[in-house]
Order: structure tokens, then sequence, then C-alpha cells
């Protein structure tokens, strides 16, 4: 069951601000959102090994190295940038 | 009352592959910011990480070498967390089926600090503060991690040095990570309590974030064990909480207590797949290991009669140990090397840095050549010496510096004369030593080795002088 004391506690740890008149809201479709995944939890896996749906393991990469970004490439999508690095402002 | 320190560590060492643990990005320190980053490691949408092979083969070197217990299976999960320098809001780590499990490092007063598991992650970008704002550079971000987390068996400040020494000794050489800790390949969190002593129960601890010397670490879990003692002594509790060690002023202070503690929401990573290793894949890693070198250390005192401090010095660092390992080939008494490495060659190589490169003009073939003649009784020792402190500056052999004639050996005869002669020039040392003052005879004995250039054989050259004054 997911109460508003879940909803306000996941917007801290998201740093997300939620405004109170969508509490009730939100949490009722985060309730259906959780209750539509459980649909899964309630599938009979009795006998029956599953890993993923491709049934893969050991994907691996070699350890060679390829090229980059160019760094004004990677800083592209920045909402802010300075001097080549991200730059996160302080809005405290 | 008398305190027990009660401490755990969880090491961060960074490896060396040469690409991010889940992208082809150069893992190379230093580089323009942002230079060494892609899609997957800046975690854009839609981008699919894709595991190197290497970083789990260096997990399980690091977990055999540990005498750890290898997961035949495991799994990466996802730590949500939401922070600058993780790109995903997310670190790609291991929780509930870590690589490696119950091993233990063994420390030189016998305890054993045994490891709860290491598992394999993705280091975070670099933070830089500067007033107020944050920038950020990702070329360390998806850089690969293991991060070896000890069961709380620490009980002292020197066991923590030693394992946090022993643990960098142990990485270097089976080759996995250079554990800079200044340049923060290696780093230290560190769990500590107190308790009465002989108290079975663990106090509250405190956690010390993100440590990058061992000077540090020593220093701010001294800092730390007196602030809890004081806390206990004066009717306080101490409270569980972070804490960030400020070297300038060697205090603690707190980052977050346990009410604002992350809540990471782990769960597995649905982008990775299962890691299946084989009993034969872990069998192969095992016997591509070095020697490791507590191990080493022990059979050249058992094996070598190397004192056992010069044996500690010549497995500190693998180099010195592969030279040393090189240069007794086929000598009987391989101490002679040990002496000449601890003697003449650490002579010219002053710093920890200079003895770990062990960069030496002289190759271990060459100094095996060198011992090789002493042993065959055709140089002296001060004679071998000498021509190493030579071949140290130059880089040439022996023969550069030992003629034919120098290695022809002396008539007997004509040190029975020289012999004679020193008895006749040194009468007051000759009375000296006959009225029991051992040492007289040095005098004595030195004269013929000067007069021999070093040549004689100094154990024979005493019988000699005694034989004739007795």
């Amino acid at each position: 069951m997911i109460t508003r004391e879940d909803v306000e506690n996941i917007a801290i740890l998201s740093k997300l601000f939620v405004p109170e008149d969508e509490m009730d809201s939100l949490t009722k479709s985060m309730q259906e959102i959780v209750s539509f995944a459980d649909t899964i939890n309630n599938a009979d896996t009795e006998g029956i090994e599953f890993d993923n749906i491709n049934n893969l393991s050991n994907v691996f990469r070699e350890d060679t190295v390829k090229e980059s970004l160019p760094s004004k490439d990677i800083l592209k999508n920045a909402p802010e940038q300075a001097e080549d690095h991200f730059l996160v402002r302080n809005h405290a | 009352m008398k305190y027990e320190l009660v401490a755990g560590f969880e090491t961060h060492i960074e490896l060396g592959t040469d690409t991010k643990i889940f992208c082809s990005c150069s893992t190379e320190f230093g580089g323009e910011p942002n230079s060494h980053c892609c899609p997957v490691c800046i975690g854009l949408p839609g981008t699919l990480p894709k595991l190197n092979k290497k970083v789990v083969e260096y997990g399980i070197m690091a977990g055999l070498a540990t005498n750890c217990e290898i997961a035949n299976v495991s799994k990466m999960d996802r730590k949500n967390y939401c922070y600058p320098d993780l790109p995903k809001a997310y670190q790609i780590s291991q929780l509930y089926m870590p690589l490696c499990n119950r091993g233990y490092v063994e420390l030189s007063n016998g305890r054993k600090i045994r490891i709860h598991h290491i598992h394999i992650e993705e280091d975070a970008g670099k933070l830089i503060h500067n007033h107020g704002d944050t920038y950020v550079d990702y070329n360390r971000g998806g850089v690969p991690l293991i991060e070896i987390v000890s069961e709380p068996d620490i009980r002292s400040v020197e066991e923590a040095r030693e394992y946090v020494e022993k643990l960098q000794q142990i990485m270097r050489y089976i080759g996995i990570s250079d554990c800079r800790m200044q340049e923060g390949s290696m780093r230290c969190d560190v769990n500590i309590s107190v308790r009465p002593e002989g108290s079975q129960e663990l106090g509250t601890r405190t956690e010390i974030k993100n440590m990058n010397s061992i000077t540090f670490i020593t220093k701010a879990m001294e800092y730390e064990y007196e602030r809890q003692v004081d806390l206990i002594e004066n009717g306080g509790q101490v409270v569980q909480e972070t804490l960030r060690y400020d070297d300038a002023t060697n205090t603690t202070s707190s980052m977050r207590s346990k009410e604002d503690a992350h809540d990471y929401r782990y769960f597995r990573d649905p982008d990775l797949v299962t890691i299946c290793v084989t009993d034969e894949e872990i069998q192969e890693i095992k016997n591509k290991l070095p020697e490791l070198p507590q191990k080493k250390c022990r059979r050249y005192i058992e094996e070598f009669g190397v004192p056992e401090n010069d044996a500690f010095l010549l497995t500190k660092y693998r180099n010195i140990s592969e030279y040393f390992d090189k240069a007794i080939e086929g000598l009987k008494k391989p101490r002679t090397v040990s002496n000449f490495i601890i003697g003449q060659i650490f002579r010219i190589l002053q710093t920890e840095e200079d003895k770990e490169a062990f960069d030496i003009k002289v190759t271990p073939g060459q100094l095996n050549e060198l011992c090789k003649l002493l042993e065959a009784g055709k140089i002296q020792n001060n004679l071998a010496k000498s021509t190493l402190d030579k071949m140290l500056e130059s880089g040439k052999p022996y023969s550069e510096y030992i003629s034919e004639e120098d290695m022809a050996g002396l008539d007997e005869g004509f040190v029975d004369e020289l012999c004679r002669q020193a008895i006749e020039a040194n009468p007051k040392a000759v009375e000296q030593f006959k009225a029991g003052k051992e040492k007289a005879i040095m005098a004595v004995m030195g004269y013929v080795m000067k007069n021999s250039k070093g040549k004689a054989n100094a154990q024979d050259v005493l019988a000699k002088i005694k034989a004739m004054i007795g």
C-alpha cells in the first residue's frame, strides 16, 4: 500500500518538489502503477528458473579503448556549463 | 576505564584496466575535463552498458589474493541516489550477489582481518566546489572499482595501518591497481566504535568517509577514538553518523546523521546480465597469480636464510622481489644478492617511490655474474662491492672493472710473505693482541688486505696471522 509519506519520501530522495494539491492524485497513481507491476509477482513460477527475458549471461566487452566523444558534444545537453565542466548552480 | 577501538574498513580500489567498466572510454588519469566520456558513461537515455571482461577477471584476482570464495553466479545492482557526481542518479554496483565473499588478510601479529565481501562497481565523477557552485568532470565516472568490505576486526590504529598497507601491497603485486592514494586510486571509509575493554558487544559506530592517505586515516581514527571515549566518559552517547575528516584541523565533523541516512533502494540492474564463472575459469586465474608477498617473504627466510627484516624489504615491492628472483639464479648463497640489494642498491634508491620503481642500470643478469665470481672465490667481497658501485653508476658489466689479473687469485707464498711483513710492521698491535685485545689484530690484517689490493681472503689471512703469532 502506497501512502502519502511514501510519495513525500521518494520526492525528497529524488530532489523533486511536489505541490500539496497534487499529493493525493500522485499517491493514487503510484498505487496503481505498483499494483500493475505486482501482476508479475502473481505469476506462477513454480519449478521455473528465470533470470532474464533473453536468457543471457556473460555478455562482456574486451578491454580495448575506443574514441570518446569530443567534450563539446558531451556538454551539449548540459543545462549550464563552464570551463569544459557541467555546472551545477547553488540554489540554496 | 580502558576502551578498546573497533574498526572495519571499506576500501575502494580503482582497477588498472584500459577502459571503463561499462563503456570503451579511456580510464587514463588526468586529461581535459569531460574528454573521456561517451553517452554510456554520462548516462544518456537509451544507452546500454556492457561489462568489461577484465573487470571481472581483476575482481576475481583480488578475491583469490585475499582468500575469498569466488561466486559462481553474481549480479549487478543499482544503488539509487541523487547527486551531481552520478549522471544517471544511480551507481551500478553489487549488493545482493557480489563477486567475492568471506576472505581475510593476515597481519604480522597473526590476527586475521576477515573480509565480508568484495564487489565490483563504477566510480563517480569528480566534483569541484567553488563559491557554492559545483563543476562536474565525468572522466572518472564509470572507472572500474572494487570495494573491499572488512568485518569490524581491527583493534588498533597500528592494525589499521598494516591492513591498508597489506591491501595496497597485494593489489600492486597482482597488478590490478597502482593503489596511489594521493591520486585517489585507493580510498578508505572507516567504521569506528569503542567499547569497554573485555566487552564483546559492539558500540555505536560512526563512519569517516573517503580518506586518501594512510596518515589521515590513522590521525582521523586517533581523533575519533578520543572523541567517542570522551563522550562516553562524560555521560554522553555516540550518535551513529557519517563524518568527514578535515586534515587541516585534524578533526572530524558531521556530514549526515542516521535520520537522514540514504535510502538507496537497491535493485537488480535490468540492463546487465548475470555473471557466471566456472570453477575451471577460477582455477585458471588462480594459476596465473604471482606468488604473493607474504608467502614469498616466508620462502626467502626459510629457503635462503635471508634475515626476516631483509626478506620484508625485498618483498615490499614486486619489482624488487622479481629482480632478486632473477639475480639469484644458480647461486649457492642467495643472501649475497640480498645483501647487495639492501646495501649497495638501496643506497642509491633513497625514497620509497625509487625503491618501488627499482629503476637501476645493473640488470639482474649482471649482478648474478658478479655474485658468481664472488662465490667461485675469484674476487673478494670488497672488490665486488666497489665494482657494483661502479656498475650502478655506468650500467656496464663487471668485466669493465675487473681484469683477468684481478681474478687470477693470489699465490699462497705471496700471502704468507705479506702476513710476515704485516706482523713486523705492527709490533704494537701484535703485543696488544697477545695481551688479550682481540681487536688489535685487525690492524695487522688491514696491512695485508691493503697490500694485496683487497684480493686476499680476509678469513684466510686472519687464520694465517693468528697461526704465525701464536
